[in-house]
């Protein structure tokens, strides 16, 4: 008995041994998945938004609840992320797009036509940006069209050229560094249409397309 | 039970990376170091207008700002007192946003909204007298407006957009007349 006693006491050892450096194992591997699992979807969503967070109209991106006081956490990440001062959806909307209608990354190597139908509101501003929100330089010192400013149709709608050489009517310069990826902004004030709730409505058809015409 | 060791592991992982995307969301807006309020406190001292440069390439205190739009701001600190924002709004468009540090819009005066163009605003902390910034008969106290600010330190941020293509001197030459400070009656605002 106790030489069977002392054959199961090391048997048990051995076994302790490898199942604690499974364990150690196991438990860092948990850990890393846990650590890419939480920052990557923590990242995914307050950098790209959600249906909860975000309205989207074709191209267009817009945060619903940015700078609302009561606004949800990620809302309040992807603000402080922006080191922007929005105003809030009952003074003004704001539409970002990084893509043309057909899903296609805009880039300053290409060129764009956006056509626009009218916007019923006080002002709008349509502006031209790098990644990381900069304004594009250019000789014409061009960076964006507003609402006052634009040729326009007689029916309050607009087209906007984004090309790096210089186009007849409105024409944003893409400038001379054909690699940068490009971001569009519509900033619309005071929007006529509203929801119960005060938010500025902007119906889907009336925000532009983004086709692109051709790419060097 | 090795059978169902992984399982245990993977529901272990899921619960963490729950717990580390809730902490990294609801930590993020207090650790972003280059939030809007860090770059503006970097460009002057507090309760006083500052007019912010036309935006050029470069020359960007924010992202995403646009030149069509004028910007003056007043980092406001309520320790000493309320503190008064008055402006002669020279169109419908201005808008006078109120933000935490956090970059909460609490409040927005909206030109077209405004019955005169002289806006007159008191900001006090939550309980904080008002009279104490000279408002002493209720004839004048209906032409103020009083914001009552959840925070002691924020931005009040004029946006002047554009009403159009050779109206940036107009914007300019209003915003540079908008006053922003702790005296206790605002110096009067000459017609731009």
């Amino acid at each position: 008995m106790p030489i069977s006693g002392t054959s199961t006491h090391t048997s048990l050892w051995r076994e302790d041994g490898g199942t604690s450096m499974r364990a150690l194992g196991y438990f860092v591997g948990t850990f890393a998945v846990a650590l890419i699992l939480g920052i990557g979807s923590a990242w995914y969503m307050i950098e790209r938004g959600t249906v909860l967070t975000t309205t989207r109209v074709g191209p267009w991106k817009s945060w619903v609840s940015e700078g609302n006081p009561s606004a949800d956490p990620y809302t309040r990440a992807h603000l402080a992320r922006s080191g922007r001062l929005p105003l809030t959806s009952t003074a003004a909307r704001y539409f970002v797009s990084t893509t043309d209608s057909s899903g296609g990354g805009l880039s300053a190597s290409c060129e764009y036509s956006i056509t626009g139908g009218p916007l019923n509101a006080r002002w709008w501003s349509m502006a031209l940006y790098d990644t990381y929100g900069s304004l594009i330089p250019n000789p014409s010192k061009r960076y964006s069209f507003n609402s006052e400013g634009a040729i326009r149709h007689t029916d309050g709608g607009y087209r906007i050229h984004i090309s790096r050489k210089a186009r007849p009517g409105n024409w944003l310069p893409s400038g001379n560094d054909s690699g940068k990826n490009l971001t569009l902004l519509l900033r619309i004030y005071g929007l006529r249409d509203t929801d119960i709730s005060g938010i500025g409505q902007v119906p889907p058809e009336s925000l532009p397309k983004i086709e692109r015409l051709r790419c060097e | 039970m090795r059978v169902r060791l992984p399982g245990l592991y993977i529901a272990l992982a899921v619960v963490l990376a729950g717990l580390i995307h809730v902490v990294a969301v609801l930590t993020l807006p207090v650790l972003a170091p280059r939030d809007a309020h860090a770059r503006l406190a970097a460009l002057g001292p507090v309760n006083t207008i500052i007019q912010l440069p036309t935006v050029t390439p470069g020359q960007q205190v924010m992202p995403n700002m646009v030149p069509d739009v004028r910007y003056a701001v007043c980092l406001f600190d309520l320790s000493d007192g309320p503190v008064r924002l008055r402006a002669r709004i020279p169109n419908e468009l201005w808008l006078i946003a109120f933000y935490t540090p956090l970059g909460e819009n609490f409040y927005t005066v909206i030109g077209a909204d405004m019955k005169r163009a002289d806006v007159d605003l008191i900001v006090t902390e939550k309980d904080q007298p008002v009279p104490d910034v000279g408002v002493d008969s209720t004839e004048t106290f209906d032409n103020v407006v009083v914001v009552s600010s959840p925070v002691t330190k924020g931005v009040a941020l004029i946006r002047a957009p554009l009403a159009g293509p050779s109206r940036s001197a107009e914007a300019e030459r209003a915003l540079k007349a908008t006053y922003c400070g702790t005296r206790k009656s605002g110096p009067t605002i000459s017609s731009p």
